[in-house]
């Protein structure tokens, strides 16, 4: 009996050993902050305070209804998320097919697309705000292209596309080399046999490939979504959030609203909101795609 | 055939424009990096008449390149190993229990892939402050432990259970502690799960921003490269010829990095990816 009770205390203590030091770095870097921040979303706190006042349900009160710079955000975000999702995913599988046929270099084209996705996002904006500025400059001296005079990041409508540009060109090629993976996995006989029953290449790619690339696009899609609603960055330094707030995501207003203006409590309860939006938007979406995922 | 071959090798050559056209942003950003303030004023287009070092110089020492250097180095470093180290022990032992507390810890250990960082970034500054991890670069290496564990676990958890149980019972009956022989049998399988994890989280934590910004933006010795070029640009805004030095200083390491590891750091992403 003892033994037994030894046995199995030894064991406990080896699984502790193993796993207790992940438990703790998890606990302390995400789950109890985020449990904090839950709790901190019904609170009114400056954040050098050690008080924070318990005020219920005030903060989502406001935010609800007496915060509409926060929906713009909400807004932007979403919009400029949908708009990534399907040109990152489109421009992606479309290059991917091209990749995947026998070509001269394609390995060479595939490390070339994924060059932008090494530097950091920061970067990135900094470049493109040269390009946008100082080199569309240049481009219109050259060539009288009145396009590359219009305030691409000044306009408050064309602000947009030049962040949906910069966005999908940064994270473009990560995305390909998903797809290529796997356009990889088809297998070449049911491609073969559907030649000799006289499909033409469209048929033969939404028919056999789409289908049974699925699980790629349900990754992507997933991927390049939650990228999307948490767009940070970027944002900073391309355009910080101007002009006026025109391009404030929602990540950069909850930045603002707790480090800026010093409203922890508030920043807390839309960042509870946000993690809310991305929870339910993935599992729509995985779900969905899911669905449509097919076996060989 | 032939007309295949010939369609084949045009649409190649039509790529390789496309690719051209897609990198040429950055190939403006290495001229100009190279030009005097006034070449750039006048074309961002054209070719530098000489090459202009002193742009690198002046952001070299500016930015405090060296230090800042080390500081990315010492939290990635930090970082990465944490996450190789702790991750690799769970999903070892996690994947070798089958217990309802393994799976419930488990559990425990994987939901933070669910929650976004921005929704527990503030709370998670107060806790760092309290612990004494703000203001250092290896506080914040130690702070990306617990951040990057969960999908290294994740991708440990799954491919453990390709090796053969066997192995690590033969070491245990051989008398090996448990710990060398994961050590010794086991971690040295499971190799490649641990480039794909090192090169996941070096490539996250050497470009990350958001949380150097919040836990170390307050201590002007222990930035990372990534403030440093922040800061720095905001001085620069309009000398151009400098800013894109800095620039190009600041993405170097990382185009180096992938540059000689190509193979490896795509084939890490993929599978990174797709394990969600």
């Amino acid at each position: 009996m003892t033994q037994l009770n030894k046995k199995q205390l030894n064991r406990a203590l080896v699984f502790g050993a193993f796993t207790l030091p992940a438990l703790l770095a998890i606990l302390i870097s995400v789950e109890i902050p985020f449990l904090m921040s839950v709790f901190s979303s019904f609170t009114k706190w400056n954040g050098l305070d050690r008080v924070q006042t318990f005020i219920g349900l005030e903060n989502y009160k406001e935010l609800f209804f007496d915060d509409p710079d926060m929906w713009k955000a909400m807004l932007f975000t979403l919009t400029l998320t949908l708009a990534s999702v399907v040109t990152t995913n489109v421009c992606a599988l479309l290059l991917a097919v091209l990749l995947d046929s026998d070509l001269a270099g394609k390995n060479v084209l595939r490390a070339a697309f994924y060059v932008p996705n090494i530097i950091s996002l920061i970067i990135i904006g900094y470049i493109w705000r040269f390009i946008f500025s100082a080199g569309f400059e240049s481009f219109y001296q050259s060539t009288g292209v009145e396009f590359f005079m219009f305030s691409w990041l000044g306009d408050t409508h064309l602000v947009f596309f030049s962040v949906l540009l910069v966005s999908v060109w940064h994270s473009l090629g990560f995305y390909l080399v998903v797809y290529i993976a796997g356009l990889q996995t088809v297998p070449r006989d049911l491609i073969e046999a559907s030649m000799i029953d006289g499909a033409n290449r469209f048929t033969q790619f939404f028919r056999i490939t789409l289908p049974l690339i699925m699980p790629s696009i349900t990754v992507c899609v997933f991927h390049s979504l939650s990228n999307g609603l948490k767009a940070f960055d970027v944002i900073l330094s391309l355009t910080n959030g101007g002009p006026g707030t025109v391009t404030t995501t929602i990540a950069l207003d909850i930045y603002r609203t707790a480090f800026v203006i010093n409203r922890f409590g508030y920043g807390t309860a839309k960042s509870v909101i946000l993690f809310l939006l991305i929870l339910v938007i993935s599992s729509v979406q995985v779900r969905a795609f899911k669905q449509r995922e097919v076996e060989v | 055939m032939k007309k295949r071959k010939l369609t084949s090798s045009f649409l190649s050559l039509v790529l390789f424009l496309v690719a051209l056209l897609y990198l040429y942003p950055l190939f403006l950003v290495v001229i100009n990096s190279f030009k005097t303030f006034s070449e750039i004023t006048t074309n961002v287009l054209a070719l530098p008449s000489s090459l202009e070092f002193e742009n690198f110089l002046n952001a070299f020492r500016i930015m405090e390149y060296p230090r800042y250097f080390l500081n990315t180095l010492l939290a990635t470093a930090v970082g990465v190993s944490g996450v190789v180290l702790v991750s690799s022990l769970a999903g070892f032992k996690l994947s070798r229990t089958k217990t309802r507390y393994s799976w419930v810890m488990f559990i425990l250990l994987i939901a933070p892939m669910m929650i976004p960082f921005h929704s527990f970034m503030i709370s998670l500054v107060k806790v760092a402050k309290q612990l004494h991890l703000i203001g250092s670069p290896f506080g914040l290496g130690v702070l990306y432990w617990g951040l990057g564990a969960s999908l290294a676990l994740f991708m440990y958890h799954g491919a453990v259970k390709s090796i053969p149980h066997e192995l690590d019972d033969c070491a245990l009956i051989d008398g090996a502690s448990p710990f060398r022989a994961f050590f010794q049998i086991i971690f040295p399988l499971l190799q490649p799960v641990t480039v794909s994890v090192i090169v996941i989280n070096t490539m996250w934590m050497w470009n990350d921003f958001l949380l150097p910004l919040l836990v170390l933006s307050g201590s002007k010795k222990s930035l990372t490269l990534q403030l440093a070029a922040y800061n720095f640009f905001g001085l620069y805004k309009v000398e151009w010829n400098y800013a894109m030095a800095g620039v190009l200083l600041t993405i170097l390491p990382a185009v180096i990095f992938y540059l000689c590891l190509q193979r490896y750091i795509i084939k890490g992403m993929v599978s990174g990816a797709v394990k969600t």
